[in-house]
């Protein structure tokens, strides 16, 4: 352990780590929306559903991610290739009609991640290594398939996701609806609970007798299905796609996943977290646009934001090793 | 025979024979037509070497201590436009403030990892997002160009039509970490911290300094491949550097430094910059298109990150002693059906 500050030893000795984080989240919760709400234009239906529309896309991505940080397995760089692949088998695919080519796009990000994730459940093999591994080899692959050009909508019907359920984007219910289904199997199966106990001590879930292969290569299954989605979306929303189309996204998600709170050592952490995490940084970035910010103060001033969370969330926690 | 064939497995060696596999590999596909083994080809590896090699060094100083830095591609990029706002007159000023802010920025990291007690990938996201919005402000969001073309010309002119002034640097800069690694007591000091940090601290190692250290000297080292690169370009753009991650992560992987800590040196992580240079302009020299590049970069990872993970020797040992097992069923029941008959 290293040597603690001596302010915060006191700080900490008044409230208790846990009472000051929760202090902490609040205060910053309320400044947030403080701020948002003072913004002239935040409330008009424009710019909620523009932020709605902007936050389903990473969104989805960021509910997978959870499921590779809550076992233990830090984060994956293959995500955003994943998003643009499947953004493209999506596309391609669109001639046989829209829900199997969504089907289809879906079961190409749940095999191809759920592969990785036998190799780390498996072999333990490194996770990061693994994705490295596993960009390169979809980057290659898509080259070889596309010859590096742009991919059309083979057949019609993406204006579906485009429109809207009564007042709310339909982008967005996918991604609720992604959020609700990830939460449900984190919280309330059993694949979930053992999901979080080989995140929190792997050795103790094998001295459980507890199929790590099994767990960690259905959080990556669910991975790569919400990265999937956020993929499908992604090609809807720009009606065609290249392996462009979802660089950044494995950045963008384990950044809102750590704002969200989730431990980046594994064991804890949920949907709703990451729900919170990537409304945050949204509506951080909308408030800055609104205010009349540069776009690269923008940039600036979200990358300080999310430092100072993740400093924060782990104020009370203990470095381990 | 068999011990000789471990030993070019062995994790020291590894990378070298990976790098000479390639090479052979390269030149048997060439098959003597000369595209391959040319001049050319290696000037153009070590081109590639200049700029990937030491955001790799720095990256895999920071998984030698069991850290993982992400924010080296912001740092190179950081370091880059510094370089070429305040470098007009002199590059050697702006240079030096383009390695300095990185140097700062890494030792901050690391201040931040060590007093507050914060895991590097946190702290690291954090870091790589804040420098490339820094990025984005000092440049007003658009490329750069850089006045004193004299300097990119003198930094690619060629030395021995091998090398360039760049590659050459980049290659100073390795054989100082390995003479730094080697001689003096911080290699051991990091290599015991990323072996077991509690051990080293117990045994009297003051390991929040190494990490700060080895942040600072990332920092440092991908800062500068920024600076070497934007001047050699002539410009520096806040976008468009941010692909150099994973490649980076790949060649310390194949350069044999561990992913668990306290295995791997500087000039293994050089052998494993040049086998992916190797592989790009090797490949592209000899008329491959460039999607194969990728697909056996990939293959390799793949394959090294089985090797190296804890649980294949277990998985081996089982589906041995599964197979004798099942050898000895079907020996017991043929000798029985024998003494039947």
């Amino acid at each position: 352990m290293s040597e603690l500050a001596a302010p915060r030893r006191r700080v900490r000795r008044l409230f208790g780590a846990r009472q000051l984080g929760l202090i902490i989240r609040i205060v910053a919760g309320a400044a947030i929306a403080v701020f948002a709400l003072s913004t002239p234009g935040f409330l008009t239906p424009l710019s909620v559903n523009a932020l709605l529309t902007a936050i389903s896309f990473v969104g989805c991505v960021a509910v997978g991610m959870t499921f590779i940080t809550l076992t233990g397995n830090i984060m994956s760089l293959a995500l955003g290739a994943t998003v643009s692949a499947s953004a493209l088998i999506f596309l391609a695919s669109l001639s046989l009609g829209v829900a199997p080519a969504f089907l289809i796009a879906a079961l190409f990000g749940t095999v191809i991640t759920a592969a990785q994730g036998f190799l780390v459940g498996y072999f333990r093999a490194n996770p990061i290594l693994v994705s490295i591994a596993a960009l390169s080899l979809l980057l290659g692959a898509a080259a070889f398939a596309t010859g590096g050009h742009r991919i059309y909508p083979g057949g019609a019907g993406i204006e579906f996701f485009k429109g809207r359920m009564g007042a709310v984007p339909v982008n967005a219910m996918f991604f609720f609806a992604t959020v609700i289904v990830g939460q449900f199997v984190i919280s309330w199966t059993r694949m979930g609970r053992l999901m979080t106990m080989v995140g929190s001590n792997a050795r103790a879930a094998i001295a459980a007798g507890i199929d790590i292969t099994a767990t960690v290569t259905v959080a990556y299954a669910m991975a790569g299905a919400c990265a999937a989605i956020g993929g499908v979306l992604l090609a809807a929303r720009y009606g065609s796609g290249d392996m462009e189309l979802g660089a950044g996204y494995d950045y963008s998600a384990i950044a809102a996943v750590l704002v969200g709170g989730t431990g980046i050592s594994g064991g804890s952490g949920s949907a709703w977290r990451t729900l919170i995490g990537v409304i945050v940084i949204a509506v951080i970035e909308v408030v800055l646009l609104l205010r009349g910010f540069s776009e690269q103060l923008q940039y600036l001033i979200t990358g300080l934001i999310v430092l100072s969370v993740i400093m924060l969330h782990t104020l009370g926690e203990r470095r381990q090793g | 025979m068999k011990q000789s064939a471990l030993l070019l497995l062995a994790p020291a060696v590894r990378p070298f024979t990976i790098m000479i596999g390639t090479i052979v590999a390269l030149g048997l596909i060439d098959r003597g037509s000369g595209y391959f083994f040319s001049v050319g080809t290696i000037f153009s590896v070590m081109q590639l070497f200049a700029t990937l090699g030491l955001v790799a060094l720095g990256l895999g100083l920071s998984m030698l201590v069991r850290e993982f830095d992400l924010s080296v591609a912001g740092m190179m990029s950081l370091g880059g436009c510094i370089a070429v706002l305040t470098g007009g007159t002199s590059p050697w000023l702006g240079a030096c403030l383009g390695v300095g802010a990185g140097v700062i920025s890494g030792l901050l990291q690391g201040l931040i990892m060590t007093r507050l007690g914060l895991s590097s990938v946190g702290v690291t996201l954090g870091g790589l997002l804040t420098l490339q919005g820094l990025t984005y402000v000092l440049t007003g969001n658009q490329t750069i160009s850089y006045p004193n073309m004299a300097v990119a010309l003198g930094l690619n002119a060629p030395i021995a039509h091998l090398l360039s002034v760049r590659s050459a640097a980049a290659l100073a800069v390795f054989a100082v970490a390995t003479l730094v690694m080697t001689f003096t007591h911080v290699g051991r000091d990091i290599i015991a911290t990323g072996s077991d940090r509690r051990a080293s601290r117990i045994a009297g190692l003051n390991t929040d300094r190494i990490m700060i250290g080895v942040f600072a000297a990332s920092g440092a080292a991908s800062a500068l491949a920024g600076v070497l690169l934007s001047y050699s370009l002539g410009a520096a753009s806040p976008a468009g550097l941010s692909d150099v991650l994973a490649p980076a992560a790949a060649a310390a992987i194949v350069g044999g430094v561990s992913v668990v800590g306290g295995r791997g040196n500087a000039p293994g992580i050089a052998a494993g910059v040049l086998t992916l240079c190797i592989l790009r302009s090797g490949l592209s020299a000899i008329g491959v298109p460039p999607f194969v590049h990728d697909l056996v970069t990939g293959g390799i990872l793949l394959v090294i990150a089985v090797l190296d993970a804890p649980d294949l020797a277990r998985h081996i040992t089982a589906w041995r002693f599964a197979r004798a097992e099942r050898r000895a069923h079907t020996y017991s029941r043929e000798s029985r059906d024998a003494a039947a008959t």
